[in-house]
């Protein structure tokens, strides 16, 4: 079925397209560790400087590792929180025999579609009502929030491949209900928690509307914020130290994208199989 | 109720009361800031009354007599029992000059300090000196001017004493004007109708929407997905590998590289000095340049969710069935026009809904790189509403004009996730519990 020949119109057509990428893609890397003369674009100077940053910070900036704490925990206790909560949510939906189950998941399934992003206005009204406005914890309960359609959504899928002939042999053997999904079923479905736990890090440390908006204050800044400040700032426009700090920001998700890829796959097109 | 009915619903509880708290709520909450007029200067929570000069003058528009007014703007002293209680206890006064006031004067009112001073003169017990006698009047200035009322009755009590003879329903419409709080009413909603710029925005909206889609969350999502099909192992594996790059990348960190590759000292400049090209930023010096890279930069986004899922639909069409077309001698022209296409119709359809309705909502991208710009000529519907209500220029936030804005998102969002859920096979997806108890 495959003509080999009449395959490169089709690679130059693609590749010719996805110029804009691979040169984007290309200079993020170079332009972090090189310097290019002025009026050209191909460097010629090897050097380590655009990321001294990292241990003397940025005039004006707050301290680079606080704000990298600041984003792992906001990722870590958001993705914690997804975790616990759909892979409750999703057995109950998948396994267990509650009243109106069939208007709970029509209600997961409209809210993974409905575009949470409408809501940024209301949420921040009632952060500022309730006082966790500029507060980690409220950025961190809006975040876990509006991953939960598509966490619970994603866990009830995997529960439903799970045999029910392992949670009656754990019936039979007289353990309780909780006592099955804890020890029986919760390790039938640890690829969806692997996946689910990868997808929200991931979502919690790229995020950048929830933070900007609900917490600006320099004392919970996280790193997207962080960077799109230093991007607006017209003091120092420097695009290698720019790209020098996307790229200590990106590593961790590049690394995860590495070893997750197949897992990750499945939930960035949609959560929906087939 | 059964064991497992109990144990469902403490399972739910979690996610319902995250749920409720920061998707319910809000959504019910756009539609009711929605007819408030809350915005920075009103606050957020309640209001007092004060009477400004704006108050008046808008009071005066409203045909409010002039004597009224000037009456209402006028410094006056009057000796009540609270201005006493307060020259009492802070004690800078004479006490004998206060307590023959509070026998006998208790009520007066004058129109200015000149005639109040004159009035303290004429006391038994007024002080010697002027100095000890200027610093009474103060504590009796009454003018309504400047003044916080923290609740309507303070005011109407005020009022009283001004001895204004206001009726009843003008009182009520002084205390209405000179409130600082938010108020409910429909003005949003009319302002959203009767401003121009709304109708540009929404044609703005139209273009954002139906050129990305076309182009690239469909479009190109398609034809990357198609090609890649057909394409040997290696080179398909590196053109998704790089497609899906955007989508991985944080989106502070994706807008940046595209602000390298077109801003003065970008990318795109740099090569055309060579060509004796005048250096300008290709994101923003003209409307056309700033859709293009609105488009663009959306649609690198967005290609890959389409090609991750028409990839996998294509792959689960029987083979048998490609093979055939080709023993028939179709070509792959053919085979994609009368096989792949008709066999991904669903998929194809799953992804317009549901990206025409993430795009329609979606600022992020555009909020990084032109923000509206130039000008209002990428300004889109979502980003109008956001920049009304949590960012702009003016520092005075709308947040009721922005709720309203919002709300008809909110409401197309409903509407197409309803249209959304339609689009499952929804009674498969429920299989019922094989365990009773």
């Amino acid at each position: 079925m495959v003509g080999h020949s009449r395959n490169w119109p089709v690679i130059a057509g693609l590749g010719l397209i996805s110029i804009p990428l691979l040169v984007m893609y290309i200079y993020l890397f170079v332009d972090t560790v090189t310097d290019s003369p002025a009026g050209s674009v191909l460097p010629n100077r090897f050097t380590l400087e655009h990321w001294r940053f990292l241990t003397e910070g940025i005039e004006g900036k707050g301290n680079i590792w606080k704000v990298t704490l600041n984003t792992a925990i906001f990722a870590s206790v958001t993705t914690t929180v997804v975790l616990l909560v759909s892979s409750m949510a999703g057995y109950a939906l998948s396994r267990l025999n509650v009243p109106m189950r069939r208007y709970f998941l029509a209600g997961v399934l409209m809210l993974h579609a409905f575009p949470s992003v409408t809501l940024i206005i209301a949420i921040f009204l009632i952060l500022q009502m309730v006082g966790l406005y500029n507060t980690l914890i409220g950025v961190i309960l809006v975040k876990s929030t509006l991953e939960l359609p598509l966490g619970i959504w994603i866990m009830k899928g995997f529960y439903d491949t799970v045999p029910w002939e392992i949670e009656m042999a754990g019936i039979v053997d007289g353990a309780s209900r909780f006592r099955v999904w804890r020890s029986l079923v919760l390790p039938q479905v640890q690829p969806g928690i692997v996946a689910l736990g990868v997808f929200s890090f991931l979502a919690g440390w790229s995020e950048y509307v929830l933070p900007q908006v609900l917490a600006p204050s320099s004392n919970v800044q996280v790193l997207s914020v962080y960077l799109a400040s230093l991007i607006a700032d017209d003091q120092h426009f420097d695009f290698n130290l720019f790209k020098s700090v996307g790229m200590f920001y990106i590593i961790p998700v590049i690394i995860l994208y590495i070893f997750f890829q197949n897992k990750l796959m499945n939930i960035y097109g949609g959560g929906i199989k087939g | 109720m059964s064991v497992s009915a109990r144990l469902g619903i403490l399972f739910l509880a979690p996610a319902l009361i995250f749920v409720t708290l920061f998707f319910f709520a809000p959504v019910v909450l756009t539609g009711v800031f929605s007819f408030t007029n809350m915005s920075t200067a009103t606050g957020i929570t309640g209001g007092a009354y004060q009477v400004t000069s704006n108050v008046l003058r808008q009071l005066a528009d409203e045909g409010f007599e002039k004597s009224t007014l000037d009456r209402l703007g006028a410094k006056s002293y009057v000796v009540s029992a609270q201005a006493l209680v307060v020259a009492t206890t802070e004690g800078v006064v004479d006490k004998a000059v206060l307590v023959e006031l509070e026998s006998k004067h208790l009520g007066k009112t004058y129109q200015s300090r000149r005639d109040f001073e004159r009035f303290l003169k004429k006391l038994k017990n007024r002080p010697r000196s002027t100095r000890d006698l200027k610093k009474i009047s103060p504590y009796f200035r009454a003018s309504l001017m400047g003044q916080r009322f923290e609740s309507e009755e303070v005011l109407f009590a005020m009022l009283a004493s001004l001895d204004l003879g206001l009726p009843d329903p003008q009182m009520r419409h002084v205390a209405r004007a000179s409130y600082t709080g938010w108020v409910w009413g429909t003005g949003n909603f009319k302002r959203m109708f009767s401003l121009g710029d709304n109708l540009r925005v929404l044609r703005n909206t139209g273009i954002y929407v139906v050129a990305t889609l076309l182009l690239f969350n469909t479009g190109f999502a398609l034809v990357l997905a198609i090609a890649t099909f057909y394409l040997p192992g290696r080179h398909s594996a590196f053109f998704r590998g790089l497609w899906l790059l955007p989508r991985i990348t944080p989106p502070v960190l994706y807008v940046l590289l595209w602000k390298w590759l077109a801003w003065d000292t970008g990318f795109i400049n740099t090569i055309l000095a060579n060509f004796d090209i005048q250096s300008r930023n290709w994101m923003l010096d003209t409307g056309a340049n700033a859709w293009l890279f609105v488009v663009l930069i959306n649609g690198f986004v967005g290609a890959s969710m389409g090609m991750i899922i028409f990839a996998s639909a294509i792959k689960a069409i029987p083979q048998t069935m490609l093979h055939a077309s080709e023993v028939d001698g179709a070509n792959r022209w053919q085979q994609i026009r009368h096989i792949i296409l008709p066999q991904i119709k669903w998929p194809i359809m799953f992804i317009t809904v549901y990206q025409t309705l993430s795009l329609l909502t979606s600022f992020e991208y555009i909020w990084l790189s032109t923000d509206g710009g130039p000008g209002t000529s990428t300004e889109v519907w979502a980003l109008a509403a956001f920049h009304a209500a949590l960012d702009n220029y003016w520092g005075n936030l709308q947040y009721g004009y922005g709720a309203a804005l919002a709300l008809v998102l909110v409401v197309i969002g409903v509407v197409m996730s309803l249209i959304y859920l339609r689009l499952f096979n929804f009674d498969a997806l429920i299989t019922r519990p094989r365990i009773e108890q």
